[in-house]
């Protein structure tokens, strides 16, 4: 296959990187569970991150790849962090509206509504 | 001396007309004040004339003393002075007959006015003879004037009207407007005449206001009106109105002093209307009677009409002569020359021409205004005027400008026909007895109607033959009629009324037919022995209660002064005397009346229905006037209920009566140069001695006579004898019908009854008018008032009701449209928002699909917009 | 180790003239990453979501290693998967009750998400196949996937994150033509996401702190006292 035998370039991170945040949104649009929300925003992240490492990727793109440096990288390191602090607040938000609500259903949490 | 004699004489004159202004100013914003309810308003009023009586006095001593008239020429009168010049004048008139008669041959149709310069110069040398003690020659001159107020001095005529000398002073006071057109001022024209008038008005107003004290005290409280009925019924409650009675009495003093003193027409004209306004204000005093506003608007009313001939006379003398003043007006000048206007007088009788009567050039340049254009086209201004000077005596010989003379007299006398109630204006005299007895006396009878008689007189010079013919023949018919209504009056202010009607009938007869001194000596004896007859009748009135004369009888022994006064006012009416020895004053004034209405049938025979008027006239007047009497103070009470009451009035209102009736005994009696007479003759306008043939306009060409004709014997005679015979007869009658009761008038009325009720109903002049002129009246008033109602009212409701649809209109599309428009906003906004709190859910996945779609769309949008090619760094 | 195997792989596939065993361990990655993600969505089980997860990240690690970014790999499974998941997996496990364990979606929602979904999809793969030399791989990258050419990204990244780039061509101090700068190391952000991280630390500890039963407490005072204060 051409997929086998031809080397891989950014293009296909890409796409990985494309389904990967789609499939994140998707999973936060259907998910009723808070925490399938939460999952489907670490999908998302992730996503992102592959698009960050492809770019910044030396092997992928070869002396292109110096004009970057190793921004890709450092990015995805940072988004890494962030996606573990957010996740952290995420769930104490998630807990503090069971513990409120009894309920981690996000289609209860509507007290907004106009 | 002169000068300082006539502004003496202006200054007293001057101020006794004004006095009663101030007492009028003084009662209209204190009247209610002067003691209580007013009370002492009546004395404010009375000082003021009385103090104007008072100058009057001061100022015909004055006049005695420096220009003691000459004793007139009558030898039957009782003057002491005796000289009797009855043939002397004889012939010196037969003389000036013959050439009246030789000038009357030579008259055309189109009237030339002829002047008899032989009879100027025998007068003129008769007065030399005998008036030695005169300093003055005669001829004219006028004096320079010093300063008075304005630049108009006093000029002073002296002139020989024949019979003595004329002396006049006029000037001016204040001028009101001054153009060069024209200059309407204040001033005087003081002669003899206004004099002895001055002194007549003050003395007559005085007494009458003495006599209203005590007649017009039931005003002093709260009066309940018999003769006004309610619309609720009743009878109507007012307070009284003292002091307005005497507020408008001394306003009517000083304008009738206004008229006496005026020194042009314009004046006069203003005090005209201004006495019209006081006696509309005096007939009307007891407004809410309907009879009593309507008779005070009647009056008015009838006076407008003939002011309306006045104001065309004034027109036409104003227009052809520039000037309305009746003296010379003298003034100086830039370069200090003496420059003499020419006055009325002047101008249409000059010295030139030996002041007989001719048309002035004014009038005649007026006249042939065609001929007069025609040269000013052909010839240069400069050179015009001197050509026109040369023609205008002989367009005059042609006649032109004789119809503007004739015009500007009729003009002036139809202002006289209404004031001094001729026929056929006559009819608001006998209703201005609606006003209270001391209104008539003093207005009506005495001073107001007499001012029509004044000013006939003061205008004498400039009425031409054809005018004095009308106004003899216009008073014949007035003493006429009046006489013969006042036979079956039953109403005793009515009888004397129309005996005032009457009386002034007779004055315009005598001034028309050339007797100007008999006619003004009719007015002066007329003017107290009217006011004693209505003061008399007031006193009856007051006592009785009643008007009518069917209730009274048999009042003389309870009052006997009102009687035994009335009684002399009677015989004074009706010229009762001792043929050639003596008589009350009536009798002097009659007499000279009838002797010249003689004289004038003499001269003219077609006219002699004049002379039989007159005799006729005085026997009616003696019946009636006696009828009064006879009814009123002798026989038998006709109604117990009136007789139950009667009594004497107090003695302030008969003391009047005393006082007056002195003076209608004496007034026709002259003592040396003292007599009214006298005073007269020297007022006498120059050029109107001599007799007058002309005419030819309005009748055939006429002879006026020279009064001096009728004191020949033998006219004389036969007037005295005419006078007391007819007199005589009318008293026998009215004896046999009223004491003797030899006839029952009442069976004479029935039989006689056709010509009673046409009596009774005046002659039916007020239907007649009514037909004439009130009814078109009302129907036009009734169509004006009919269009205004439909046709203009209609349209301002058409308007009004298009002005509500369009606001109905403008409302609706204010609610509406406008309304609706903001409404709309805001209804759309409301439901806009409600839609749109819709899109917030509140649900987590939907706005992260919401996110996601965004995305979406906006990187789409811009990729087609900018035809993505994305950046490769 | 790993690279070794990659080494070995790719030296296989360039003599054998089949294989690129480089393509061929991206393709087993990325379609385990994807289906496993896939696999999250159509799961309805919580816990059975958690799992596949931990798979699907673990998954994109490999690919992270693959890129030849070792030392994002390496944090990836030791923060994301071994922190930030087990975290989550605590959250699972604190919520699992009976009927949160699998709440289902309303269909309509599921198309909805898949036509919204898709056209994300659409979009991004549209986009991911602009760029004409993202296609392309560059010559030399044999050598460069058996980490000849490359240097290991892990001290690099440790210089940078204190602040110093030795990096690419800058490591002697040019300036890059990118910005014209001389490019500053990482030491601001890494000093803030440390204060960060506190903050979110003790945020997440409120947050999610018990709460006291005050209306409890206040019924328990009151019987005491027995009145109002």
């Amino acid at each position: 296959m051409n997929l086998l035998s031809d080397p891989v370039g950014v293009s296909h991170y890409l796409v990985v990187g494309a389904i990967l945040f789609t499939t994140g949104v998707v999973c936060m649009v259907v998910k009723r569970n808070a925490l399938g929300v939460l999952m489907g925003i670490e999908l998302v992240l992730n996503g992102a991150n592959v698009n960050f490492v492809a770019f910044g990727s030396p092997v992928l793109r070869g002396e292109q790849a110096s004009i970057l440096g190793l921004d890709g990288q450092a990015m995805a390191l940072f988004v890494i962090l962030l996606a573990a602090a957010e996740a952290a607040v995420a769930l104490a938000i998630t807990l503090n509206f069971y513990n409120n609500h009894a309920t981690v259903d996000v289609d209860r949490a509507d007290d907004l509504k106009g | 001396m002169e000068t300082d004699l006539g502004a003496t004489l202006s200054t007293l004159l001057g101020l006794a007309w004004l006095i009663p202004l101030a007492s009028f100013a003084a009662i209209l914003f204190f009247g209610p004040k002067m003691g209580p309810h007013g009370r002492n308003s009546a004395w404010v009023a009375t000082g003021a004339i009385g103090t104007s009586l008072a100058l009057s006095l001061f100022a015909f001593g004055t006049w005695m003393v420096n220009h003691p008239p000459a004793v007139a020429h009558h030898g039957d009168h009782g003057d002491v002075h005796g000289e009797d010049h009855g043939e002397e004048h004889g012939k010196e008139h037969d003389d000036s007959h013959a050439n009246n008669h030789s000038a009357e041959a030579t008259n055309r149709v189109a009237a030339r006015l002829v002047r008899f310069a032989e009879e100027q110069a025998a007068e003129g040398g008769h007065g030399d003879r005998e008036h030695g003690d005169h300093e003055h020659d005669g001829h004219e001159h006028s004096d320079e004037g010093h300063g008075d107020e304005g630049q108009h001095a006093d000029s002073v005529e002296h002139g020989d009207t024949g019979h003595g000398e004329k002396i006049a002073y006029s000037g001016d006071w204040y001028a009101l407007y001054r153009s060069p057109s024209l200059v309407l001022s204040i001033g005087w024209y003081i002669d003899s005449m206004t004099v002895l008038l001055f002194v007549v008005v003050t003395f007559i107003a005085t007494c009458i206001h003495v006599y209203a004290t005590g007649y017009m005290h039931d005003e002093l409280h709260d009066v309940t009106d018999h003769e006004v009925t309610l619309a609720a019924g009743g009878h109507l409650h007012r307070p009284g109105r003292f002091p307005r009675f005497f507020q408008a009495l001394s306003l009517f003093c000083f304008s009738m002093l206004g008229i006496v003193i005026a020194g042009n027409l314009a004046m006069v004209f203003i005090f005209w209307e201004l006495v019209g306004i006081c006696s509309w204000f005096l007939i009307g005093f007891y407004f809410e009677r309907k009879s009593a506003s309507t008779a005070a608007n009647k009056a008015f009313i009838v006076n407008r009409v003939g002011d309306f001939g006045m104001l065309i006379g004034l027109m036409a003398l104003w227009g052809a002569l520039g000037t309305l003043h009746f003296g010379d007006t003298v003034s100086v000048d830039a370069e200090g020359h003496q420059v003499v206007e020419p006055g009325l007088f002047s101008l249409v009788r000059p010295a030139e021409n030996g002041h007989a009567l001719q048309v002035p050039d004014g009038m005649v340049v007026a006249a042939a205004a065609n001929r007069v254009g025609n040269i000013a086209s052909t010839v240069s201004p400069e050179d015009a005027r001197a050509v026109i000077a040369e023609q205008v005596s002989g367009w005059r010989a042609m006649g032109m400008g004789n119809w503007l003379l004739v015009v500007a007299g009729l003009g002036i006398f139809c202002g006289c026909m209404g004031k001094s109630a001729q026929v056929p204006l006559h009819v608001w005299l006998p209703d201005a007895m609606e006003g209270p007895t001391p209104v008539s006396a003093l207005v009506h009878s005495a001073t107001m109607v007499a001012a029509g008689v004044y000013l006939t007189g003061r205008f004498y010079p400039v009425l031409t033959p054809d005018v004095l013919v009308v106004i003899a023949y216009i008073g014949a018919i007035t003493l006429f009629i009046a006489a013969t209504i006042a036979l079956v009056c039953t109403d005793i202010k009515r009888v004397l009324a129309y005996s005032t009607v009457s009386q002034l009938g007779y004055m315009m007869l005598a001034l028309g037919v050339g007797g100007w001194v008999a006619g003004l000596f009719h007015l002066v004896t007329h003017a107290f022995f009217k006011s004693l007859l209505f003061m008399c009748s007031g006193s009856v009135i007051h006592a009785c209660h009643t008007n009518d004369m069917r209730r009274m009888g048999g009042l003389l022994k309870k009052m006997p002064y009102t009687g035994w006064t009335m009684l002399v006012g009677c015989l004074a009416i009706i010229g009762a005397g001792v043929p050639f020895v003596i008589g009350f004053s009536g009798y002097y004034s009659k007499d000279s009346i009838l002797a010249q209405a003689l004289l004038f049938r003499q001269i003219n025979p077609s006219h002699a229905i004049l002379w039989y008027a007159a005799a006729g006239g005085a026997a009616l007047t003696a019946f009636y006037m006696f009828r009064l009497w006879f009814m009123t103070f002798i026989g038998e009470p006709r109604d117990q209920e009136v007789a139950a009451h009667v009594h004497e009035s107090p003695s302030v209102m008969t003391t009047p009566l005393v006082v007056l009736s002195v003076m209608a005994v004496a007034a026709g009696w002259s003592l040396g140069s003292l007599g009214v007479v006298n005073l007269l003759e020297q007022a006498r306008p120059l050029g109107t001695a001599a007799g007058m043939t002309g005419g030819g306009l309005l009748t055939a060409a006429v002879t006026v006579p020279a009064e001096a004709a009728s004191h020949a014997e033998a006219i004389h005679v036969t007037a005295t004898w005419t006078a007391f015979a007819t007199a005589g007869l009318g008293v026998l009658l009215a004896a046999a019908f009223y004491v003797w009761r030899v006839v029952n008038p009442a069976v004479i009325a029935t039989t006689l009854r056709p010509v009673y009720v046409f009596l009774e109903n005046k002659w039916y002049f007020d239907e007649i008018y009514n037909w004439i002129f009130v009814k078109p009246a009302h129907g036009i008033a009734m169509l004006a008032s009919a269009n205004d109602r439909g046709i203009i009212d209609s349209i301002l409701h058409l308007a009004a009701w298009l002005s509500r649809q369009l606001a109905a209109i403008d409302a609706w599309i204010d609610r509406f449209l406008v309304d609706g428009l903001i409404n709309t906003l805001a209804n759309v906004t409301w439901t806009m928002g409600l839609r749109l709190r819709h899109v917030q859910t509140g649900r987590l996945r939907q706005y992260v699909m919401f996110i996601v779609v965004g995305t979406v769309a906006i990187f789409l949008l811009a990729s087609m917009m900018l035809s993505a090619t994305v950046a490769i760094p | 180790m790993i690279g070794t195997l990659f080494g070995v792989s790719s030296l296989l596939a360039a003599t054998s003239g089949g294989i690129n065993w480089h393509s061929f361990f991206f393709l087993l990655f990325a379609l385990l990453a994807c289906g496993l993600a896939v696999a999250v969505v159509l799961a309805d089980n919580v816990v059975r979501m958690a799992f596949y997860l931990v798979l699907s990240l673990g998954a994109t690690a490999g690919l992270f290693f693959l890129a030849g970014a070792e030392f994002v790999g390496a944090m990836q499974l030791m923060i994301y998967v071994g922190g930030t998941l087990v975290l989550l997996i605590f959250g699972v496990m604190l919520t699992a009750q009976e009927p949160f364990v699998a709440i289902k979606t309303p269909a309509r929602d599921k198309v909805l998400a898949g036509i919204v979904g898709g056209g994300l999809l659409a979009v991004l793969l549209q986009a991911a196949f602009t760029g004409p030399a993202w296609s392309e791989a560059p010559a030399d990258m044999a050598e460069r996937t058996l980490g000849q050419v490359t240097q290991p990204s892990a001290t690099p990244l440790g210089m940078a994150l204190v602040g110093v780039r030795v990096d690419g061509d800058v490591a002697s101090g040019e300036r890059s033509p990118a910005d014209g700068n001389v490019r500053s190391g990482y030491l601001l952000p890494f000093e803030i996401v440390s204060v960060h991280l506190l903050v979110v630390l003790v945020g997440a500890a409120y947050l999610a702190r018990t709460k006291r039963r005050k209306a409890v407490a206040i019924a328990r005072d009151e019987s005491t006292t027995g009145g109002v204060r």
